[in-house]
């Protein structure tokens, strides 16, 4: 990356596209396909193709202020087509010095949280929080340490200490599985750690977004750029909420465009639906993100 | 209360309260503490006793019959008895008087208008969480809350639009509330059938007590619901979304919506398109207006709410996003039936409404507050706990009856996830008398009673549904646990004005929107109603030929006997070693197995278990003297082992003979004849011509000389006597060929059928750009040609060739009918929508 701190725009290209074994008559799509508006992330344009036309597409902000796009398919049809294509520009973010944060049991008490905050505290269907999480959580959570500094040391010991395998998990998969297992992917290590902060009555949300497929050179590929990423945001006073990705152990900011956010994967999943009929399907899901200079 | 005394030899008058002691200290609501009446009870006990202890007992037997033949259920889940068990109704009903009346109803009401504010603020600016005047915690831990639903404007800002409110009363008299039920309450249509079975068992009683109706509520609910269509016009579209028969409440989803004459829907009858809600009928997709719903909210859409769902309408949120359907209640309106808001209701009545909370809940303690934990934990005993979110169960924990292990392991728990539990006082209940075992005996009660939305406002239901713990020492009263029920009289004070929602007074009958509402889904059971009813009758009269045979064996021709069997044999009704000469006995015992088991060979249980399982689907489309005659076939086979002889099961095959043709006549005489009739009758058709050619192929098979099948066959086709008339002779093989297939003036005739089924499937409805003939006027024209190519005297004059010949023809006859059978599945009723994920 270059040393200076200036916007980057990115174009992204998100495909997903559907093949049926038989014809379907409707089916009906959520998507939150639209990168959200941010202090530091502008969306300059975003379109989202779906072949054939979608017989209805209607966009509304969902209950975390994510765009979220409906569409209903009604004519028959045996492939499906969806191309989001969207530019960014973001800016580095301004993180606070993790010393200068306040000690952890402060934020972890509920009553002094503002509620944007306290919706983020709670078990949701896919991020459950366990006594065992907890305990886990509790080495990089001494009395009093400053709450940034022991987020970031959570964070480097879930990537240090779990594998990246596409293989091991899918989305379904039980948080308690891969806390055994040690391994599984973005989704994976990002609900993990959720849960864990959550277990220590720490306020944290789901992100879903991108990584830049290809960076400059001399800078590594990081894992999880061809597809749909995912990190977490947990809250701290004063400075909001503060990005972690522990898939690749950083804080991200120029790289990692945001897309939405939610207690978990449900609530932001890029695209799911109902489909009536079509027997059996294939999913191609294909990502770019790439810089506009390089263009 | 004094015993009657017997001074002057005659007999003492009845005196209904006897022996009657409710326990001590507890409320009684009809006898008080002094032992006398109380004063609004005078008018009931003193009618009731005129009647004599003779009379009233009898009136309960009627009362009880009453409830068996209508088919009043409530379905208990892992319920050894079978899916329904008879709803239990006792013959005293809770008398409430005007003033206390006059004070619930306030009290009521209120409630209803703070709970709809409180649902209006969590799906929309939150000002009660931002204030703190609710915990955030308390909505946000709450898996009631559904996220997808904020922000979605309500017609009229009506969250909800039903509310049932359990009540209990305290020893000291004051109302408490147990519980509120604010996303698809159940119920209303119990109080409704007990209202009905008690005013027919003591109409004079009830017309002297002047009891409210409950018929006002019920239209006040009904017509605003039309009224609240998105988009008014004349005939608003209003369905009952339920999640189908095997819910425990079914029966009062079917009995509401006709009553209320609403559109009885599962999930599958409904489709979004254009982000609108449709009904899928046999005329195409009809527009949704409203939709109300028996269904919990996280069900109601699998796109977004819960994916798993099979029983929603995908797409049905972006619909009400869209402003373009009405839920009642909206999505949404579960969040509020937590215990735990309970708290906080008397501060948000002062803030939302400016008034006092009028009905006090009964004291709870909400484990997401500090304070109250510390109380729960050190109380543990004395309290009720429960979890605060019904999706993790509504089982209450007496703290007092747990052992030590298992008290610390609560409260383990407790600590663990404080906001997912309260606790309750332990609410002493009120007893009441019910009529157990020829007297009165104290029982506890809870009333559960509802409000409905009414144009701007709200109205109490005057009456509900009373249910009556099973024994007088459980505090807990569930239906689900098999409990008791009672009405709920109302009193007024001067005379009632009588309102029905069956004919309602000064106004025009709507036009019937002739078959147009008649989902696929339901025109597909009620022609499978007809095949089963078909079939079972079928499989009857084969039994009964045999049966018939055994029992009296003097007259009984053997050669008839063995060819029947052999007939049973190759429908493979019997097994193998019947077509062979086998002891009478293990006949007699293969027939009865038919009754006690479920018989591998034939399956008549099988069959009749359907043909009830399709009739629950349909139930609110038959007439209630149909759902009572299939009623009582289910009765009829419900035959206990060891209690029935051989002797008796010919007397029984004739009874359920007989509640099948009763079926059928209900079905000629009293169906209107629209589409759902037509289908009825397709399918009975169908099976009838079905049955009818593949029974005489098999009496082909037998040879042409075997005349011994040709009587059974008779028999069987129901045509005996029409042969005798006509021929006054033993049956020949031709002219009974020509009774059972060709004559279309005999009923049970081949012909007869196919002329039938031509003349409806011509009437179906139909794309009228559809090409013409039709694929199913296409077959039916097929067979009927080929029906007419069959000469009965070619067996007479050729033998076993002309057999062969008649055999083929009916072979091709069969197959054009299993062909055609799934044209009109095919069109009709597949709605070539599977879903898939």
């Amino acid at each position: 990356m270059s040393a200076d701190a200036s916007p980057v725009q990115y174009e992204v290209v998100h495909t997903t596209e559907y093949d049926y074994s038989e014809s379907v008559a409707v089916s009906h799509h959520l998507a939150h396909l639209s990168p959200r508006v941010l202090p530091h992330q502008q969306c300059l344009h975003h379109e989202l193709q779906i072949e054939p036309a979608p017989a209805v597409m209607t966009t509304h902000s969902d209950y975390f202020g994510n765009p979220a796009s409906y569409f209903a398919m009604q004519g028959a049809h045996k492939r499906l087509t969806v191309r989001a294509r969207s530019r960014v520009s973001l800016e580095a973010t301004k993180l606070p010095s993790p010393s200068d944060t306040p000690p952890w049991e402060e934020v972890a008490d509920r009553t002094a949280l503002p509620l944007e905050a306290v919706e983020f505290l709670y078990d949701s269907a896919l991020i459950p929080a366990s006594a065992e999480l907890e305990a886990y959580a509790r080495a990089a959570f001494p009395p009093a340490r400053p709450l940034l500094d022991a987020v970031l040391e959570l964070t480097r010991r879930i990537h240090d200490e779990f594998t990246f395998d596409r293989k091991a998990t899918t989305v379904r998969t039980p948080l308690a599985d891969v806390f055994k297992s040690r391994r599984g992917v973005c989704q994976d290590f990002a609900r993990l750690e959720i849960a864990c902060l959550r277990s220590l009555g720490l306020p944290a949300r789901y992100v879903s977004g991108y990584l830049e497929t290809a960076p400059p050179p001399g800078r590594p590929r990081l894992l999880g750029a061809d597809a749909s990423h995912a990190w977490l945001s947990f809250y701290c006073p004063e400075a909001g909420w503060i990005h972690v990705d522990p898939t690749n152990n950083v804080l991200p900011s120029r790289g990692h465009v945001t897309v939405a956010w939610g207690r978990d994967y449900n609530d932001v999943s890029p695209i799911h639906g109902v489909i009536l009929g079509g027997g059996s399907h294939t999913l191609r899901v294909h990502v770019d993100v790439l810089r506009v200079e390089e263009i | 209360m004094k015993s009657p005394t017997d001074v002057h030899g005659v007999t003492a008058p009845w005196r209904l309260f006897d022996g009657y002691h409710s326990p001590e200290g507890t409320y009684d609501e009809m006898i008080a503490a002094s032992g006398e009446l109380r004063p609004h009870c005078e008018g009931f006990v003193r009618s009731v006793e005129a009647l004599g202890r003779h009379e009233f007992t009898s009136r309960w037997e009627g009362a009880k019959r009453s409830i068996r033949e209508n088919g009043v259920t409530y379905n208990i889940y892992g319920d050894p008895q079978g899916m329904d068990r008879p709803w239990e109704l006792d013959m005293v009903p809770l008398l409430i008087s005007p003033a206390e009346w006059r004070g619930l109803e306030a009290g009521l009401i209120q409630r209803t208008r703070l709970l709809n504010l409180i649902l209006a603020d969590l799906y929309g600016p939150q000002t009660l969480l931002a204030t703190g005047l609710l915990p955030p915690s308390l909505v946000f831990s709450n898996p009631a809350f559904l996220r997808p639903c904020h922000g979605v404007r309500v017609p009229h800002g009506i969250h909800l639009h039903l509310h049932a409110v359990d009540l209990a009363r305290s020893p000291d008299g004051q109302w408490w509330v147990l519980a509120d039920r604010t996303q698809a309450p159940s119920g209303a249509g119990y109080a409704l059938e007990n209202r009905i079975v008690l005013l027919r068992s003591l109409p004079e009683t009830f017309r002297d007590c002047q009891v409210h109706r409950l018929a006002s509520f019920f239209r006040a609910q009904r017509d605003t619901l039309m009224a609240l269509a998105p988009k008014p016009h004349d005939q608003p579209r209003v369905v009952l979304l339920t999640p189908g028969p095997y819910n425990e409440t079914y029966f009062e989803h079917a009995y509401l919506a006709r009553y209320l004459g609403f559109t009885l829907v599962e999930g599958g009858d409904l489709t979004v398109r254009d982000r609108k809600v449709f009904i899928k009928t046999l005329e195409g997709l009809q527009p949704v207006d409203v939709i109300f719903r028996r269904l919990d909210d996280s069900f109601c859409d699998p796109l977004e709410l819960r994916g798993e769902s099979s029983l929603g309408v995908a797409g049905l949120v972006e619909a009400t996003r869209a402003g373009n359907v009405t839920i009642a209640n909206s999505l949404g309106s579960g969040v509020i039936e937590t215990a735990a808001i309970m708290p906080f209701l008397p501060a948000l009545c002062r803030r939302l409404l400016g008034e006092e909370l009028r009905l006090p809940s009964v004291a709870t303690w909400w484990g997401g507050q500090a304070k109250e934990l510390q109380y729960m934990l050190e109380h543990l005993d004395q309290l009720v706990a429960k979890r605060a979110f019904a999706t993790e169960g509504r089982e209450p924990i007496f703290g007092k009856k747990l052992a030590e292990r298992e008290k610390s392991l609560l409260a383990a728990e407790l600590r663990a996830r404080p906001d997912h539990f309260v606790a309750q006082e332990q609410v002493a209940l009120s007893s009441a008398p019910v009529w157990h075992r020829h007297k009165m005996e104290p029982r506890p009660v809870v009333f559960r009673t509802y409000v409905a939305a009414a144009g701007d406002s709200y109205t109490a239901m005057p009456g509900g549904l009373t249910r009556v713990s099973g024994t007088h020492d459980i505090p807990i009263v569930s239906m689900q646990r098999g409990g008791n029920s009672k009405d709920t009289w109302v009193l007024s004070e001067g005379p009632v004005s009588t309102v029905t929602l069956l004919t309602p007074p000064g106004s025009a009958t709507r036009p019937e929107r002739a078959g147009s509402d008649l989902p696929s889904r339901v025109a597909e059971s009620l022609f499978w109603l007809g095949r089963y009813a078909e079939r079972a009758e079928h499989a009857i009269r084969l039994l009964r030929s045999v049966v018939a045979r055994l029992t009296d064996r003097d007259t009984t021709d053997p050669l008839e006997l063995a060819a029947l069997l052999r007939v049973l044999v190759e429908l493979k009704m019997l097994p193998e070693r019947f077509a062979e000469r086998v002891p009478l006995r293990e006949l007699e015992e293969e027939m009865l197995s038919f009754f006690f088991k479920e018989n591998p060979h034939a399956g008549l249980r099988r069959t009749l278990n359907e043909l009830r399982r399709i009739a629950t689907i349909v139930r609110d489309r038959l007439s209630i003297d149909t759902w009572r005659i299939l009623n009582q076939l289910h009765q009829d086979l419900r035959l206990r082992h060891g209690r029935v002889q051989f002797d008796d099961v010919l007397a029984h095959l004739n009874r359920m003979i007989t509640d099948l043709a009763a079926f059928s006549g209900m079905e000629m005489e009293n169906m209107t004849r629209g589409h759902g009739w037509r289908f009825l009758d397709v399918g009975r058709r169908l099976e009838r011509a079905m049955n009818a050619t593949s029974l005489v192929q098999l009496a082909l098979s037998a040879g042409s000389s075997d005349s011994a099948v040709l009587e059974p066959l008779l028999e069987i086709a129901d045509s005996s006597m029409t042969y005798r008339r006509r021929y006054f002779a033993r049956p020949r093989l031709s002219p009974v060929l020509d009774l059972l297939l060709l004559d279309d003036t005999n009923t049970r005739a081949v012909a007869f059928q196919l002329a039938a089924l031509s003349e409806h499937i011509r009437h179906l409805p139909r794309d009228p750009k559809a090409p013409s003939p039709t694929r199913e006027e296409r077959l039916i024209d097929q067979a009927i040609a080929t029906e007419r190519q069959v000469d009965p005297h070619v067996v007479h004059r050729d033998g076993d060739k002309g057999a062969q010949e008649v055999t083929a023809l009916l072979a091709s006859i069969e197959a054009n009918l299993r062909e055609l059978s799934e044209a009109i599945t095919y069109y009709y009723f597949s709605h070539a929508e599977l879903r898939v994920s």
